[in-house]
């Protein structure tokens, strides 16, 4: 009864959902504008029911000073990938960086470290370039591009976290801004090309050397590389800030249509409204949760056969060959969406590592999410190569990483590349002149 | 090369550079604004080879930013009480990056390090830039000044182990402007300079309104057995033909004058010879027969009626009034100092070898002096003294002069002061001082106020602390050589710091300025009201009025006591 007028409330303060709703407002038919702020009330309230009844609702404890002071032993590390701007002229240079922000705030000699993991700076066109084997491509270019610069960004940031365990490095936590296991579904249109066997031996060293072509496909690859990441010592995270979609309230409602809970038929229409209302995670969880409040990770599937681009195709059955992802939601802060927690493995201290997030976001209350995200952010934000500020300092910042090459813990993969020989892989760029 | 590689690595070239500066980013802690850095290169040279040089440069500025720190994480750590230091927040990642002014280059492969030359390639991008050891950086600074008769003056501000030294010859032949707030360290770099001065028996003339080069004369058997440290007082004797003068110190000094009145006194200035000797003697002269043809009705001057003259009188009297009034303060101030000999200004005309000879020092203590008597005096002196150097005869040896307050003597335009006397005299000393070996200093606090022209004419320029913003400005418009970079710099410069540029030292340096207590001169010291009123005892008058005040109170009592 309360609780009805309570998430109205809640619905009329919060601000993306009043995004949603103007959107809405102005693409959808006026039924759906008029419905719009009751059905997306009677969802959250049927999904707090079933959140409560599966007792998946946490309380996380933060007290800032006493959580630092028992922190500030943790060893963690935050890693970002970044690309330039899609710039007009596409035979421009690109650039796509993973960068890793390593933290140990009570290190007696050096807290902490910015690693330039993988860099690569070149032209994808090029079919010299060390990255992507070369084809013609048939596909529009310019889509082609993108798919190739976003998956060259994902495989470096798994490459990072891949280095990082390779390297045997005791973190307690590492923290990868954005899904872990990201939706490979658009690396499957035919024609996207191969990595180079030098990149992928380089960054995964675990993929056999006589392996097909075939293996080095992005697909494949990026499998290998979640496989191996998923045997890691230290939890791993991916931090998603805001939800699209509704994976984890369309998953619990489809676990208890499973357990017969509820019907096919309630679930298939509620399906439908979610779709036809654009109601995301996001949404409804902002609604429901309080700020310090978590949900429980639910495993979920992520790569979803089955669309009109795969179906059928040579990729469906390797789809489903990926790993399951766990995903939990934290409420870090009042006035944000709750952030998702995505993880390969159930973590084994679910409520320390959640207050871990939730102490590091409470640094950045405006964005909630974990700072050291941000920091890593900035350092792997690649500037527009056109302005002249940013290019100085861009230059500036790769160089600070040249002035510091007697440093062991900036060892990367990358360095093994540049070492075989290379003008596009750069881990030490030298002011944008190469020997 | 050798040397090069013995040099500490701070850092590396950024991006772009030219033949006049370039970027570095530099790591921290290892080198601070106004430090002397290097960076190895290549040039092609004159015969079509490639050289390998040492490129020198100045950090000009330093910017810092931590881009990684989230303002909003701020909020947090006060609200919460939380030590940075104990959380994931990045506290090291501070990028540090610094514009270096180009000095010049040096070849490498030399046994010592040789003259500056001027780049004419720039430097390369991603070079390491490297810290030059204090031994070679002196050595550079000493090869390059290529002085015969260099001047230590301090030590560079950003490294104390480095001495800096300023070419005398250029100071001494050539002008030098000296700007600084109050108490930022000018007069102390005065002394510095002719303590120096005194030891090459060259000598000088110091202009000394406060006090503040008595030291000299105090110390001067102590520090300065070789040397003469003569004291005057000025003495107000124009010659004949400084007419002009005369007229215009009474028409400043006295009340406003209507045109008829200024012609009575024209007139009067015509008929009363003044046959040289005291000005004042002449004034009261004035005085007198004006007084008297006012009386008498006179009619020897045409259009002037009585009332007219006898405003000029009682302005004359005025003008001699205030005259006696600034010798008397002036005496006054002798008198406290009964120890030091004064002696009384001898004639500048007639026997200018007594104000300048070789190894003497000669203060002319102004004190008590208002600005256009200071002036005159001031004007008839150097007038007199440049014009025994000009004359073929040469009757004095080359001197240097010292212009305390010199906002005084040489006012801006735009002061409104014109017909100060002292300015016409020192353009012209300056103008022409090269030639004639009489070289000037300048000091002021504030040089917004001084002549633009003759300001601008100043080659070499030291310049301590500045807060207020058109002085600063003014700074950089008299100056080739000060950058805006320096400019900056000035607000924070603490006592005795100054950048020091123009052709003593070829190129602006921030310098610690060696401080020479033992000249100070202890008798006046710093103004300590505190100990005065400590140790304060009333006079015998005062207390003798202290008591009949009591006596004169208690009669009043009594009389407004009511009978009751
Ligand atoms: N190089 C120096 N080293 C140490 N202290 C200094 C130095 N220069 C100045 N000071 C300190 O500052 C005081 C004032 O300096 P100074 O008399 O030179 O100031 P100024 O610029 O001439 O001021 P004003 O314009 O009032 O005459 C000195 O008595 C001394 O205590
Ligand atoms: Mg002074």
């Amino acid at each position: 009864m309360t609780l009805k007028v309570d998430i109205k409330d809640k619905i009329k303060q919060n601000s993306s959902m009043f995004v949603n709703f103007i959107k809405n407002a102005i693409t959808a038919s006026p039924k759906v504008q008029n419905n719009f702020l009751e059905v997306t009330t009677k969802v959250a309230e049927t999904a707090l029911k079933i959140i409560k009844d599966a007792d998946l609702i946490v309380d996380l404890n933060y007290k800032g000073k006493e959580f630092w002071s028992i922190n500030r032993c943790k060893t963690s590390c935050f890693i970002d990938g970044g690309v330039d701007r899609t710039s007009i002229i596409s035979s421009a240079p690109l650039s796509i960086r993973a960068g890793s922000y390593i933290v140990k705030p009570d290190a007696t000699s050096k807290r902490e470290f910015f690693e330039e993991s993988m860099v690569f700076l070149g032209d994808l066109y090029d079919p010299k370039n060390e990255l992507y084997d070369f084809v013609d491509d048939d596909f529009e270019e310019d889509q082609m591009l993108n798919k190739k610069k976003d998956g060259a960004r994902i495989i470096f940031e798994a490459a990072t976290i891949v280095k990082h365990i390779l390297l045997n490095k005791k973190f307690d936590y590492c923290f990868l801004h954005g899904p872990l296991e990201a939706t490979v579904m658009p690396f499957t249109v035919a024609g996207f090309p191969t990595f180079t066997k030098f990149a992928v031996e380089n960054m995964f060293p675990f993929i056999s050397k006589n392996s097909s072509v075939e293996a080095r496909h992005f697909i494949n690859a990026y499998l290998e590389a979640l496989n191996y990441i998923k045997k890691s010592k230290f939890p791993i995270y991916g931090i998603v800030e805001t939800s699209n979609s509704a994976p984890y309230i369309k998953n619990l409602l489809f676990n208890y249509k499973i357990k017969g809970t509820i019907s096919d038929k309630d679930y298939n229409s509620v399906i439908k409204t979610i779709k036809k209302y654009k109601i995301t995670d996001s949404h409804i969880l902002e609604i429901i949760l309080s700020s310090g409040q978590a949900l429980k990770p639910l495993e979920v599937k992520k790569q979803l056969a089955g669309f009109t681009v795969t179906s059928g195709s040579a990729w469906e059955e390797k789809m489903d060959s990926f790993p399951k992802v766990f995903i939990g939601y934290i409420k870090t802060s009042d006035n944000q969406a709750p952030v998702r927690i995505e993880s390969l493995n159930y973590p084994k201290h679910l409520i320390k590592d959640y207050e871990y997030i939730l102490g590091t976001s409470r640094l950045l209350p405006n964005y909630g999410f974990p700072v050291g995200l941000n920091v890593v952010d900035k350092f792997a934000k690649i500037p527009n190569w056109m302005s002249k500020t940013s290019r100085k300092y861009y230059a500036t910042h790769l160089l600070r990483q040249a002035i510091k090459n007697k440093d062991q813990n900036t060892v990367s993969l990358a360095v093994k590349i540049l070492s075989k020989k290379s003008r596009s892989w750069k881990n030490r760029p030298i002011g944008g002149i190469s020997k | 090369m050798s040397k090069f590689n013995n040099w500490k690595a701070i850092g590396t070239v950024l991006g772009e550079t030219d033949i006049n500066e370039y970027h570095f980013s530099l790591k921290n802690y290892k080198a601070k604004k106004g430090d002397i850095v290097t960076t190895a290169s290549r040039l092609p040279s004159t015969d079509g080879t490639v050289i390998p040089v040492t490129v020198w440069g100045k950090i000009s500025s330093i910017e810092r930013f931590n881009a990684f720190f989230p303002a909003e994480a701020a909020q947090e750590l006060t609200n919460e009480d939380i030590d940075i230091r104990d959380t994931i927040l990045p506290t090291t990642k501070d990028e540090l990056r610094c514009k270096v002014i180009i000095l010049g280059y040096t070849e490498d492969g030399k046994e010592k390090i040789s003259k500056l030359l001027p780049l004419n390639y720039p430097v390369m991008p991603a070079a390491i830039v490297k810290y030059p050891s204090s031994k070679d950086v002196e050595e550079l600074f000493i090869s390059d000044l290529d002085s015969s008769h260099p001047i230590s003056i301090g030590n560079l501000l950003a490294r104390k182990d480095v001495e800096i030294k300023i070419d005398g010859d250029n100071l001494i032949s050539r002008h030098i402007s000296v700007w600084g707030m109050s108490g930022s360290g000018k007069t102390v770099f005065v002394r510095r300079i002719l303590t120096e001065l005194l030891n090459l028996k060259y000598p000088s003339f110091v202009l000394d309104i406060h006090g503040d080069y008595l030291g000299f004369v105090q110390k001067q058997k102590k520090y300065f057995p070789d040397n003469k440290v003569k004291l005057f007082y000025p003495n107000l004797s124009v010659r004949a033909e400084d007419k002009e003068i005369v007229y215009t110190l009474i028409d400043k000094l006295g009340n406003t004058l209507t045109d008829p009145q200024r012609d009575f006194l024209n007139s009067l200035l015509e008929k009363i010879k003044y046959e040289g000797g005291s000005l004042l003697q002449y004034i009261k002269l004035l005085n007198v027969k004006a007084r008297e043809f006012a009386s008498s009705g006179s009619t020897s001057f045409k259009n002037v009626k009585p009332a007219s003259m006898f405003v000029v009188a009682r302005s004359l009297r005025i003008v001699s009034k205030k005259l006696e009034n600034m010798e008397q303060t002036n005496a006054r101030h002798r008198r406290k100092m009964s120890h030091l000999k004064f002696e009384e200004l001898p004639d500048s005309a007639t026997e200018p070898e007594k104000i300048i000879s070789k190894g003497q020092m000669s203060i002319l203590y102004l004190r008590g002096y208002e600005n256009l008597p200071a002036s005159a005096i001031v004007s008839i002196v150097l007038e007199n003294l440049f014009r025994h150097r000009q004359e073929a005869s040469e009757e004095i040896a080359p001197f240097f002069t010292v212009i305390e307050e010199a906002h005084n003597f040489i006012p801006s335009r735009s002061e409104n002061k014109d017909d100060i006397p002292s300015v016409d005299t020192i353009r012209k000393v300056i103008s022409e001082g090269r030639k004639f070996g009489t070289g000037v200093m300048i000091i002021s606090q504030r040089p917004s106020r001084v002549d633009e022209t003759i300001a601008s004419q100043c080659n070499s320029q030291v310049v301590f602390r500045i807060v207020n913003q058109r002085d600063q400005r003014a700074t950089t418009r008299d100056s080739e050589t000060l950058s805006n970079d320096d400019a900056k710099q000035l607000p924070n410069l603490a006592n005795g710091q100054g950048i020091i540029s123009g052709q003593i030292v070829n190129y602006s340096l921030p310098v610690q300025i060696k401080f020479d207590e033992k000249l100070i001169n202890d008798d006046i010291g710093n103004e300590n009201f505190i100990d005065t009123v400590e140790n304060w005892d009333d006079k015998e008058s005062v207390k003798l009025r202290k008591k009949f005040a009591k006596d004169f109170a208690d009669i009043n009592e009594i009389d407004s006591r009511r009978a009751n």
